[in-house]
């Protein structure tokens, strides 16, 4: 392991995590903030929800964290924490294709044997089920055996987490560790216990059969040149959530300045940003993205001496990206806060504000901005998905991130060309659909629950709810 | 606690079409409930009115809301029954409700813009029920719609039939209103305060309306309102609810007469009357501290691509008053009067398109903007809706020192906590309030708060627009004596902007009649109200709903 060093789009994921930290304690001590969270973590969906996509960050977080490797050791010029942790996966590589958990390459190959007759065989993976002696009896019933022990283990992580949390809730609500699991099963205890134990559980079963599988097979098998799809697919993460986030980060200050300018001030400033958004918007999205991404390549190429390291070539264009999207994607943002602000200068406590000769931009700040917050939240959120997707709909049509960066829209590209082959590859594009459509559908579910806290106007009127029992008998 | 006993008449003898028995309502989660409504049992008899009356929060929508299992989501009945002419409301199934709303149960709200779809014609919204309901088509179905907007006094109904709400009127959208709500030949109509947007002129016609449609239908009516004045002149019986709980029930005369439940007694102590004179002469003085000389205030009319200004409307046209310190001058008109812009136009919170505002021989029109900011302290504001005069993300403490930052006044943030503390006593609030959120507090808590925040800079004047206009009678006496108490000891003087004749009789001791963007009387009160020149406002005075009068003629 060599020295920490902090890539561009490392210190931007890292600079937002603080600002979520400080958001949190922030919210503790608020209670307009406080409440929404609360009705959030009320429903089961979005605590399950909330689990997947905390193992996502996870997996993102410790692909953040870069070592620069030692010269000599064979190894890419950075390492991150999550690839020291897989080094088993980054390492054992195969000479091309091999199907999931296969212990045999994919397709046939010329193989010279010991009489020195050229035959054409399935031949054996280097890793790939290479601790078999006899791979075509001891197969099935070793991965098997193997994925149960992972499955096994997995169940008995979750049990010890539920124990935990039931010892947890016994001790803060003065019970029997009984009376506190029963409490927990009958969904009385006022947290979704069940749906944040059950998620976590099956989660853990997930992770203990990979990873039970992984040192000995290739669980997604491997690509043209005999890389570990898992692997992958887990490096992928770090780039969908990256872009993810740093997208709407970049958005962000555009949207709320201008959005809440024009529709407080109105007049020619109004104006000016009215004709910024359309004209920017009018544009077509990938066009612009296109253009960028060229001349990000143009500046590359005569700049060859600052761009050395292979790792932070990439890391530059996955940025200029996520600028580059920012900037296109901020308009929806600001038309819906010129909207809001329109609405809340007419409201009487900035006209009470006003009278008592409150500065514009004090107004700005102190009575506009915390009072649109509700729209950025679940803007941000809503656009996640959105942007995740987006970028593999981008690198598939070759102006998403860079080739040699490990994103599920390259893994998708790839296998275009793997889908048309006789017999088809199917499994690269099979796993980068799963992890996406896992982030995605969490996403997506997590952002409906914050819709559903944050948006005032979903809290209104039903019709025939909830008649007497008696009368519903009747 | 020991609760007055629940005084109630002994029953009509004509038969009950409606009963309502052992009501009860309940919010929140079912381990630890709010009882909306607390066992209400109410009968109402064929072609017999019923006026529902109690402050904000009684329940009397509630109530009505839950007769026709219209209630929100959150609320839920957990007992009691409704029988409508023999059939058990509470056991239909939803299919068989919809045949009951609109059919047999009119419904007629207090915002018609908000109840009628804003992309139907009138005429189709009253189509439909008479096609749901009655089964009516075509040609037919057209006569009884021009029929329906004929009787509620529509002018040229087969014309307006074909138009959009939005090119009706206020008062016009409510009889559209009506009409739809007659239109499925209702047993009962439930009007649930329907005349409270309303004017005062307008008021007095729906009223005419809907008693005289009652009797020719011979329909049974549920009114809800918590206006006594307007109670007298609609009601054969008067009930009275108090925080979800019946406490009192009796015929109109007998009610207006003598209350006798102690709750009734105090809400009748508590109304503003126009005879109640109480307020002591304005001090004189030399100079005025505000002179408004000829404001105009107008809003451009844009049209076109490169939307130019084609015309304004001249929302204040040309107004001229002075007020002297320690003196009340309220200003009436009906809403679109222009009297809540004049008020806004005088603090320069419009643009002003002329005239001049004198303040202590000043004039704010010319002054620029760092300026007036400065300027800003002697001349404050306090709202009709206390809910949105405050910021509901912050603490009231930060909102009552706003205004000292934005002054400069208080030296160090311990000054001005002191400060805040001497202004919530003197709103008669505690000092600990200040580290709570404006929601946390009751509307009459929350305008003494909105009033500590415009004393905090210590005017010399305060526009109030409104200010009890969305309070109960009970919490709107304590506010007056509040702001009269505070002009007594502060010197303050008033702006009073009101459309409530009785509260000026209570404090004001100058008046001015708004009338489209017009002063077209100003005077003391004593001469204004009781012995009025203009006919406008001869016609606003006739308007008011005066309790005693002869409204069954």
């Amino acid at each position: 392991m060599g020295e920490f060093t902090l890539l561009t789009t490392d210190a931007c994921l890292f600079a937002l995590l603080a600002v979520a930290i400080v958001y949190c304690l922030q919210a503790r001590r608020h209670e307009h903030l406080r409440a929404p969270w609360r009705e959030v973590w009320r429903r089961p969906v979005a605590v399950g929800a909330s689990v997947v996509l905390g193992a996502f960050m996870l997996v993102a977080v410790a692909d953040s964290i870069h070592f620069e490797s030692r010269a000599g050791s064979g190894d890419g010029d950075v390492l991150s924490a999550l690839d020291i942790a897989l080094r088993p996966l980054r390492t054992g590589s195969e000479t091309t294709y091999s199907a999931p958990l296969a212990a045999y390459a994919y397709s046939r190959e010329s193989v010279v044997d010991e009489s020195g007759k050229l035959t054409r065989i399935y031949p054996r993976l280097v890793h790939g089920g290479a601790h078999l002696a006899d791979p075509g009896r001891e197969h099935g019933a070793d991965v098997a055996r193997r994925a149960a022990a992972g499955a096994a283990s997995g169940l008995l992580g979750g049990l010890a987490l539920s124990t935990l949390c039931v010892l947890a809730v016994a001790r803060r609500r003065n019970r029997a560790p009984v009376a506190a699991a029963r409490l927990l099963l009958a969904g009385r205890a006022g947290f979704p216990w069940r749906s944040l134990l059950g998620v976590s559980t099956a989660l853990l079963i997930v992770i203990g059969i990979c990873a039970a599988l992984a040192p000995h097979y290739h669980v997604f098998g491997t690509d043209k040149v005999g890389n570990d799809v898992l692997y992958q697919a887990l490096k992928s993460v770090r780039t969908g959530i990256l872009i993810g986030l740093l997208t709407t980060l970049i958005s962000l200050p555009f949207a709320l300045a201008l959005g809440i300018a024009a529709g407080y001030f109105r007049g020619p400033i109004d104006d000016a940003v009215q004709y910024l958004y359309t004209t920017l918007s009018s544009i077509p999205g990938v066009l612009l993205i296109a253009a960028a991404a060229l001349m990000l390549d143009v500046y590359m190429t005569r700049h060859a001496a600052d761009f050395d390291m292979l790792a932070a070539r990439a890391d530059l264009r996955l940025l200029a990206l996520c600028a580059i999207l920012g900037i296109t994607s901020w308009t929806s943002l600001c038309r819906l806060l010129r909207a809001e602000a329109l609405k809340l200068r007419e409201i009487e406590f900035v006209v009470a504000a006003q009278a008592l000769g409150v500065r514009s931009t004090t107004i700005l700040r102190r009575h506009l901005l915390p009072n649109v917050m509700h729209i950025v939240m679940i803007t941000t959120v809503l656009d996640f998905s959105g942007l995740v997707l987006a970028e593999a709909a981008l690198t598939y049509i070759d102006i998403g991130v860079d080739p040699s960066m490990d994103s599920w829209g390259n893994m998708i590209n790839g296998a275009r060309l793997e889908l048309a082959r006789e017999p088809a590859v199917w499994w690269s594009l099979a796993a980068a659909m799963s992890f996406m459509f896992a982030l995605v559908l969490a996403a997506n579910l997590f952002a409906d629950a914050v819709r559903d806290a944050f948006d005032p106007r979903l809290r209104q009127f039903g019709a025939d709810r909830d008649l007497p029992a008696a009368t519903r008998e009747s | 606690m020991d609760k007055p006993p629940i005084v109630t008449d002994t029953p009509t003898a004509a038969p009950a079409l409606l009963e309502i028995s052992g009501l009860r309502v309940e919010f929140g989660a079912p381990e630890a409930p709010t009882v909306a409504i607390d066992d209400l049992t109410l009968t109402i008899a064929r072609g017999e009115t019923l006026v529902l009356v109690g402050e904000s929060g009684s329940g009397k929508s509630l109530t009505a809301l839950a007769v026709t299992r219209l209630l929100p989501t959150a609320a839920r009945i957990t007992g009691g029954r409704v029988m409508l002419g023999g059939d058990d409301l509470f056991a239909l199934p939803a299919a068989g409700m919809c045949a009951v709303r609109g059919r047999r149960i009119g419904f007629v709200f207090q915002e018609p813009q908000v109840a009628l779809n804003p992309v139907m014609r009138i005429g189709d919204q009253i189509g439909e029920v008479l096609h749901q309901h009655l089964g009516l088509r075509g040609a037919e179905r057209q006569e009884r719609t021009v029929e329906a907007l004929r009787a509620v006094g529509i002018p040229d109904p087969a014309r307006r039939a074909r138009e959009y709400p939005h090119q009706f009127s206020g008062g016009m959208k409510q009889r559209a209103m009506i009409a739809i709500a007659l239109a499925g030949e209702p047993e009962l109509l439930i009007a649930d305060e329907p005349t409270t947007a309303l004017d005062v002129t307008l008021q007095a016609q729906i009223l005419a309306l809907l008693k005289a449609e009652q009797r020719r239908r011979g329909m049974a009516m549920l009114f809800i309102t918590h206006d006594f004045g307007v109670a007298w002149q609609v009601a054969d019986r008067v009930a009275v609810l108090q925080a979800g709980r019946l406490v009192e029930t009796a015929a109109r005369e007998a009610f207006y007469r003598a209350p006798r439940h102690p709750y009734s007694r105090a809400l009748f102590a508590a109304l503003p009357k126009l005879e109640r004179r109480v307020v002591s002469a304005p001090p004189a003085a030399a100079e005025p501290l505000l002179a408004v000389d000829n404001l105009r205030v107008e809003f451009p009319i844009r049209r076109g691509v490169l939307r130019r200004i084609v015309d304004s409307v001249r929302a204040v046209d040309g107004v001229s008053l002075r007020l002297d310190a320690g003196e009340t001058l309220a200003v009436v008109g009906e809403s679109g009067s222009g009297k809540t812009t004049m008020g806004r136009g005088i603090l320069r919170l419009v643009p002003l398109a002329g005239g001049s505002v004198r303040f202590r021989g000043e004039d704010l029109a010319a002054l620029s903007a760092a300026a007036l900011r400065q300027r800003r302290r002697h001349l404050q504001v306090v709202f009709q809706d206390s809910y949105a005069a405050m910021n509901p993300r912050m603490l009231v403490g930060d909102i009552i020192q706003e205004g000292m930052l934005a002054q400069h006044l208080g030296a160090s943030r311990a000054a001005r906590e002191t400060r805040v503390a001497e202004l919530l006593a003197q709103v008669g609030l505690e000092a600990a309030h200040a580290r709570r959120y404006p929601h946390e507090f009751s509307g009459g808590q929350r305008q003494r708060i909105c009033i500590a925040r415009a004393l905090a800079v210590e005017p010399r004047l305060i526009v109030c627009d409104e200010p009890t206009s969305a309070l109960d009678v009970s919490v709107q006496a304590q506010i007056l004596d509040l702001l009269r108490d505070l002009q007594q000891r502060l010197g303050l003087a008033y702006l009073f902007i009101t459309h409530n004749l009785g509260v000026v009789a209570q404090l004001a001791h100058r008046v001015a009649v708004m009338h489209q963007g017009v002063i077209v009387e100003e005077g003391p009160v004593e001469e204004v109200l009781f012995a009025p020149c203009h006919a406008y406002t001869q016609q606003l005075l006739a308007a008011v709903p005066k309790i005693g009068d002869g409204a069954d003629a």
